[in-house]
């Protein structure tokens, strides 16, 4: 009886291309919905592996979310490994002070996109990312609002590496802060998850992730066995842009980039990093040498508050073994001393306007690929016209 | 939230009983597929995790879609393909292809269409919206390690069990036994036939409580006899399937004998015959060959062939409660590299984000060459 289905009859029993296509376009994928139940509002940016858009809830019009597109047009190995990555990563995290994944939608199959979705990833959307916030000199943060900024990105970074992940990419720009003054770390699209070699046999990650401008300096020299301390590199490098109100090094290359660590954090060699000859780019670097570590010294005409300077030190640690660790970092003084942290959110209510680094005026005209990153699909495609007004 | 799970009834009216598919096909069907994806993951050197992720994308698909609009193995390389990728081991669309081919008998590898890697490629985001993007899949490998390193008792013959068990959660992916019950549960019960069958007793278990009646009782919480014995039953029925006379031929065949227990409807079991050394249900289990005699097999199952004990130097199983290495069960690849996978199930073996891997690629070198976007910070 069971002879009816025989592969010899595959052809009859299995659906023509059309009654597929039919098919394909008119199920109802019952755990994943269409991506009309949202209203885009406007572009905010440009994420690793796609656009990012303001939307809106049409059965909740007071509702907000962010959704990412998922560009697959160059995909030669179909969904992207990247965005599943960051999906797996996002539905593992939930935490007041990570970006929440609401779901994930699809646009209808059609004979329109040859029967091929396009999925979109939604987030609770935030009004503001922390580099939109410092560039707009109207935003004045007190020393407890840094406080509390900062404290929410340790919070977020310990609890992330509690989960055993690594963000790669900390940067103000994907520092989130909600109209509530809640602060959301933001695209995990660089993130992974690591394990303490405890086997002995040392990572191979790749070292060619974070922005060049907040990387670590192991990175740098080529370390494939990081941790933890990358990301905590790029907190420190976001704290003190909190007093700066820019990026604190701004390296053209890796090379200089070196160049401007060793000259506010010292020179770099195996007296202030043992071990750090066995990186593999050691020898291949240029490492100024007798470089005074200036880290207090050049901060503290912005910060002032010595907790604050004294902690910015401990972060921009040159070895990443002695480096401060986000629970380190939360217990330090810095956060337990007057002024104590603040609430965010009356000094936001004074803005009425979303602030993103990508709709900044200030640097659009100067900067079209903003930031020195990783490779980022379609990238050139940031500044098409249409969303460029501010939001609201 | 929508789970995972299902009752008997609701797995037997599924889209392709629905569409005329009788359950017996069905549930053949399923099983061809969930082989397929294991041999094609071990043809391709993925690791055991990989395989299994794929065979419960597989089992999940087909309860939304029919076996009639989706031929099995078209599904079962584009599973496979996300598992790759979704468990940091990816490998190319068009080399899976190619190993498929080398699977099939050509008839088969006709309803991969003119264009395979095409028709791959659309049906994988078919799948991704079915399974509502749940990638992360947790399997009873996992659990069967971390209980066995509770179990006190001759090491021996613990060890034994243990490489009995592994082999019969490999051959639980043919059943629809992930769509039943969570890993720790058929973890537990396949833990259970094993000590049956090796005829090893567990007396006493570390962290053991004047509460706990059974060692598992630690782990799970009311799981009855009637309920193990029935999922030791649906694997064991694979066992006890018609051999090749009775199978229809595009079926695999079986080396396996007729079980001396007759074989009840798989999914709906509900009079068993208690399972005891004495009445083995598989003729071969309790008389394993040495293991001198033992060919080796790379990926274990009793379909094929008794459990290869041979190919397994005796380690010293770890004396509860330290932390030594897990003990080294049958398995596909390599040993997991520690015996509670991290939080994220499996630590991805290479460096994959940044710079694409290569066959990935098509990202552009960051740009050296770009102004900052604010103002230098000036140091006084």
């Amino acid at each position: 009886m069971q002879s009816k289905h025989h592969s010899s009859h595959h052809s009859s029993i299995t659906m023509s291309m059309r009654d597929k296509e039919k098919y394909i376009e008119t199920f109802s994928f019952p755990y994943c919905e269409e991506a009309t139940k949202y209203q885009t509002v406007a572009k905010i940016g440009q994420g690793t592996f796609g656009e990012v858009f303001k939307a809106r809830d049409i059965n909740n019009p007071k509702k907000f979310v962010a959704m990412k597109k998922v560009l697959m047009d160059n995909e030669k190995e179909g969904f992207p490994i990247t965005a599943l990555r960051e999906i797996r990563i996002l539905q593992l995290l939930k935490h007041d002070n990570v970006v929440n994944l609401i779901e994930i939608c699809r646009t209808k199959a059609s004979l329109h996109n040859r029967y091929r979705s396009t999925f979109y990833l939604v987030f609770d959307f935030c009004e503001h990312d922390l580099a939109g916030l410092l560039s707009n000199v109207n935003v004045k943060f007190s020393l407890g609002e840094i406080k509390k900024v900062m404290q929410q990105l340790l919070n977020g970074l310990y609890y992330i590496h509690f989960n055993k992940i690594l963000h790669r990419d900390m940067k103000a720009a994907n520092v989130l802060i909600t109209k509530g003054g809640i602060l959301k770390l933001a695209d995990f699209g660089l993130a992974r998850a690591f394990s303490t070699s405890k086997t002995g046999v040392p990572n191979r990650f790749t070292n060619r992730v974070v922005t060049l401008w907040y990387r670590p300096p192991e990175l740098l020299l080529g370390d494939r066995n990081y941790g933890p301390p990358v990301d905590l590199w790029g907190a420190g490098c976001i704290m003190a842009e909190m007093w700066t109100r820019s990026p604190i090094m701004q390296g053209n290359s890796e090379q200089q980039q070196l160049t401007l660590i060793s000259q506010l954090c010292g020179s770099i060699n195996p007296t202030s990093w043992p071990g750090v000859e066995k990186l593999d780019m050691y020898n291949n670097m240029e490492l100024p040498q007798e470089q005074k570590r200036k880290v207090k010294e050049r901060l503290r005409p912005y910060m002032k508050d010595p907790w604050a300077v004294d902690l910015l030190d401990k972060l921009l640690t040159l070895d990443p073994s002695k480096r401060l660790d986000a629970d380190g970092a939360l217990n330090h003084d810095f956060f337990w001393t007057d002024p104590m942290p603040v609430d965010l959110s009356k000094m936001l209510a004074t803005h009425t306007q979303s602030m993103f680094e990508f709709l900044a005026p200030a640097r659009r005209a100067t900067q079209v690929n903003r930031h020195h990153s990783m490779p980022r699909p379609s990238a050139s495609s940031v500044q098409d016209g249409g969303y460029q007004d501010r939001v609201f | 939230m929508p789970g995972w799970y299902y009752d008997k009834k609701e797995l037997r009216n599924t889209p392709s009983a629905t569409a005329g598919l009788d359950f017996k096909t069905e549930m053949r069907y399923r099983k061809e597929g969930a082989r397929f994806i294991i041999d094609t993951g071990m043809k391709m050197d993925l690791g055991y995790n990989t395989t299994a992720t794929g065979v419960v994308y597989f089992h999940r698909f087909y309860m939304f879609h029919s076996f009639q609009q989706f031929p099995r193995y078209v599904t079962a390389c584009c599973c496979l393909f996300l598992a790759g990728k979704v468990e940091e081991t990816p490998k190319k669309c068009k080399d899976i292809i190619k190993i498929a081919r080398t699977l099939l008998p050509d008839h088969k590898f006709t309803t991969f269409g003119c264009d395979p890697k095409e028709e791959v490629m659309t049906l994988e985001r078919i799948l991704l919206q079915t399974i509502k993007f749940d990638l992360q899949v947790e399997h009873p490998y996992q659990f069967l390690l971390k209980y066995a390193k509770c179990l006190k008792g001759d090491k021996a013959k613990l060890q034994k069990m243990v490489q009995m068990a592994w082999t019969f959660v490999n051959d639980s992916l043919c059943t629809t036994l992930c769509l039943q019950w969570e890993p720790e549960i058929i973890a537990v019960a396949l833990m259970y036939l094993a000590g049956k069958l090796s005829k090893f007793e567990v007396m006493d278990w570390v962290g053991r409580s004047a509460k706990h009646l059974r060692w598992w009782d630690m782990f799970v919480e009311d799981v009855t006899m009637d309920l193990l014995e029935d999922i030791c039953h649906q694997v064991l029925d694979l066992y006890s399937q018609p051999a090749a006379a009775k199978s229809p031929p595009e079926s695999p065949p079986l080396s396996g004998e007729k079980a001396p227990i007759s074989p009840k409807n798989a999914a709906n079991g509900n009079e068993r015959t208690q399972i005891s050394p004495e009445q083995p249900p598989v003729p071969a289990l309790p008389r394993l060959p040495p293991p001198a005699d033992v060919p080796q097999f790379p990926y274990q199952t009793f379909t094929h062939a008794p459990p290869p004990l041979a190919s397994y130097a005796p380690v010293s199983f770890p004396a509860p409660p330290v932390n030594t290495p897990p003990p080294a069960p049958p398995h596909i690849a390599g040993p997991p590299p520690n015996v509670f996978p991290p939080y994220v199930n499996h630590p991805p073996p290479f460096p994959a984000v940044g710079p694409p891997p290569p066959y990935f690629g098509n990202g552009l070198p960051p740009s050296q060459s770009q102004h900052p976007h604010r103002q230098y910070f000036q140091p006084s």
